[in-house]
């Protein structure tokens, strides 16, 4: 992917735009035409393009490359971030579109229109608050390995054909003491996960195009991958 | 040289821990409602007075046992006066004022006046002396002399002590004392009309020999029977004049039942509101632990929800609306100001042992920040959590005394980031904190009890579970210890973080609590 295409321009997108910017050559933001709002500083630092919910989005056909484009919905009107949604999967069938939703209600119309993905804002905030509470060590632990820079990361890496595990089972292997790497889910060909220790996943042996999810420092996940597979 | 020997007996007891505490504990058990023990106190004095009652009652017709008799008049009696002497050692401290003056008169260079401490002191001990409930206590302590057969009628006065003891009482009697000024008027009102009325059937009927009336009582008897529409018809007036006065007696006693009626259940009307809260406050300052949440609004609603299926949860707002809207929700809630002192002072909860921690989730920085300085003015030490609406308010909020803060917008960029990076770790680790499939992430605390068995990671035997051991985190040293190695040593305090199925995770606490024998 090259493009990131931001349509919204509030915190949202910003905060949004800050934390992908890495990842994608282009981070494009756009502003409804009758958005008076400004957020001066934000506005040197990515493209703004301006849009209109009645557009045939031809100018974003000749601008990007949608195939290799990522959309987020960030309009803080629900009503106008569904009909974008909507939109946008009605002329491009196969675009990753994430849409962010305030309640549950507005989540399941984004899903219905087309959404890829939905973030819950209020859902997500209220779970993390009550998670911070309740298992704060948790928390911490998984925002720090999920968002913070640090050597500790979660690596989703796929079994390549001749490994050394080919029907081994998961759950025989110690893998925290020979491989220095907790070895968390392995996610199958149906894309259905199962944690390590789960009926399925102790029956089903090690087979090429699984995915494993696992949690390790940077230098054990890479010699881990050399044994495996490929990082996806 | 008794003088001085007062003062410094004052000054002792003033600066006694002891003593306080002493006296604290009978405060508490005597006028603190929110003491567990007071209600089994009240209960064994409610249960006191009704045997004391009962066997008055027996005494009237029947024979009762003298160790029945002895019961009545000796150990409830000085039960009663133990109480009374408490109660009157409680109502106000002797020590202070002797202190007070002693400081009053040595600062302007005179001569302590014991004479002044003891008026002051028997003025505080007569006023309390002569309240209606102490008056009550007294009374009941009257059948004590039980030789004067007259005073065995006091028990009665026993009955009157049930105000102390029951709370609906007191809620009833404060809520006709609110309409002390209209019962009055009524009462002024139906005691003309009696007056005039006894007046007039005397004069009507009293000459008249068929009539039963003869005496100016018999005419008060009938105007009171007639007025408050009991009507026994034992007495009734004869001459046609005499008919005429029942009629309008007959009216006013609808009008004075009526309006007694509607005083009644005015008063109750304009006071359910304040009787609720009450009672909701006491029932908050009985709860052991609770969530405090300030404002109900969107992300409130949602942690209220989640939180309560495991803990208590009181939310506080300053909209009514939003008010009505948690207790429809089915939320403990009271419409008080969250920025407001008097408000926690108002709920008489201790917030160091009963509150877990404070939620600022209203929906606006302003209002969280002026709550989080609120509660940071009465207790410095409560855990603050808020949701930060505008990034340029962080500092604020800080500031404020918010120990963690959830910023909404930074947390959806950071999802959109590892979401669009691994979405498939992603999407497990989503599961995992949702308890997807019954996978669950814990944390377990280690305690004294966990240590005496296992000392080392090696010990914990978790994979025999199926559990996870993700790493142990050091409480002291504020340090994650992922995928620990054999010989970590435990201490007290760590936490293990294990990933596995809830029903396993809960066999394997047990087994790390259950002590193994080596």
């Amino acid at each position: 992917m090259k493009n990131a295409l931001i349509f919204g321009y509030n915190d949202y997108a910003f905060e949004i735009a800050k934390n992908i910017s890495s990842t994608y050559e282009n981070v494009c933001i756009f502003k409804l035409h009758d958005d008076k709002s400004s957020l001066a500083k934000e506005q040197e630092k990515y493209k703004i393009y301006g849009f209109d919910l009645s557009d045939d989005w031809d100018e974003i056909v000749n601008d990007f490359d949608v195939s290799e484009s990522i959309v987020f919905c960030t309009l803080e009107d629900i009503a106008k971030n569904v009909f974008l949604t909507i939109s946008l999967r009605d002329t491009f069938k196969d675009l990753i579109i994430i849409s962010i939703a305030q309640g549950k209600e507005s989540a399941s119309k984004l899903e219905l229109a087309g959404a890829s993905r939905v973030i819950p804002t209020t859902e997500t905030t209220a779970k993390i608050i009550v998670d911070m509470l309740e298992k704060p060590v948790v928390t911490k632990v998984l925002h720090s390995i999920l968002y913070e820079q640090n050597d500790l990361q979660i690596a989703q890496i796929k079994v390549n054909k001749n490994n050394i595990f080919d029907d081994k089972y998961p759950a025989d292997i110690n893998w925290s003491r020979e491989y220095k790497i907790i070895l968390l889910s392995v996610v199958y060909e149906d894309m259905s996960q199962e944690f390590i220790y789960s009926n399925k996943a102790k029956h089903h042996p090690i087979q090429s195009g699984d995915i494993f999810v696992v949690v390790g420092y940077d230098k054990d996940i890479i010699n881990f991958e050399q044994l495996l597979g490929s990082r996806v | 040289m008794l003088k001085f020997l007062l003062v410094d007996i004052a000054y002792f007891l003033n600066t006694s821990n002891k003593y306080a505490k002493i006296k604290l504990f009978f405060y508490d058990f005597l006028e603190n409602n929110s003491n567990k023990y007071k209600r089994y106190f009240d209960f064994f004095m409610i249960t006191l007075i009704l045997i004391s009652v009962v066997i008055l009652i027996r005494e009237v017709k029947f024979h009762v046992s003298d160790e029945l008799l002895f019961f009545n008049n000796f150990v409830i009696s000085i039960i009663f006066l133990i109480e009374y002497i408490l109660r009157l050692w409680l109502s106000g401290s002797v020590s202070t004022i002797i202190i007070k003056q002693n400081e009053h008169d040595t600062m302007l260079g005179n001569k302590f006046k014991f004479s002044k401490a003891l008026k002051d002191i028997l003025i505080l001990k007569i006023k309390y002396v002569l309240s209606i409930k102490a008056i009550i206590d007294l009374l009941a302590i009257l059948p004590f002399f039980h030789q004067l057969r007259l005073l065995r009628l006091f028990i009665l006065f026993r009955v009157f002590k049930l105000f102390r003891y029951t709370k609906s009482i007191q809620t009833f009697s404060s809520v006709i004392s609110s309409k002390k000024f209209e019962f009055l008027t009524l009462m002024i009102f139906a005691s003309l009309v009696v007056f005039i009325s006894s007046i007039l059937i005397y004069a009507m009927e009293a000459n008249n020999p068929a009539s039963s009336i003869n005496t100016l009582f018999e005419a008060i008897y009938w105007s009171i029977v007639t007025i408050s529409t009991v009507g026994y018809g034992d007495i009734t007036p004869v001459s046609e004049a005499g008919r005429i006065v029942a009629i309008f007696v007959i009216i006013a006693g609808i009008a004075v039942f009526s309006f007694t009626t509607s005083l009644v259940v005015t008063a109750f009307t304009e006071k359910l509101d304040e009787i609720k809260d009450l009672k909701l406050v006491n029932d908050i300052s009985k709860i052991k632990e609770f969530y405090l949440i300030c404002g109900y609004e969107s992300v409130a609603k949602d942690v209220a929800l989640k939180l309560s299926s495991n803990f208590k949860v009181i939310i506080l707002d300053e909209d009514a609306s939003r008010i009505e809207l948690a207790k429809k929700d089915g939320f403990i809630a009271l419409n008080y100001d969250p920025g407001s002192v008097q408000s926690y002072l108002k709920l008489k909860i201790d917030i160091d042992t009963q509150v877990k921690a404070i939620l600022c989730l209203s929906n606006s920085d302003v209002e969280n920040v002026y709550t989080a300085l609120t509660v940071r003015s009465i207790n410095k030490d409560i855990f603050i959590l808020s949701i930060l609406l505008d990034g340029a308010n962080k500092n604020k909020l800080k500031f404020a005394g918010v120990n963690e803060l959830l910023y909404e917008k930074e947390l959806v960029g950071m999802i959109a980031k590892e979401y669009v990076g691994q979405s498939v770790a992603f999407e497990v680790i989503h599961a995992l904190r949702s308890n997807y499939n019954g996978i669950d992430m814990q944390e377990i605390v280690i305690n004294d009890r966990i240590l005496s068995s296992f000392s080392l990671v090696r010990d914990l035997n978790n994979r025999k579970y199926n559990i996870v051991l993700l790493g142990v985190y050091k409480k002291d040293k504020k340090v994650f210890l992922f995928n620990s190695k054999d010989e970590t040593v435990l201490e007290k305090g760590d936490f293990l973080l294990i990933v596995g199925d809830e029903k396993f995770i809960k066999e394997f606490d047990k087994y790390l609590h259950k002590r193994q024998i080596k």
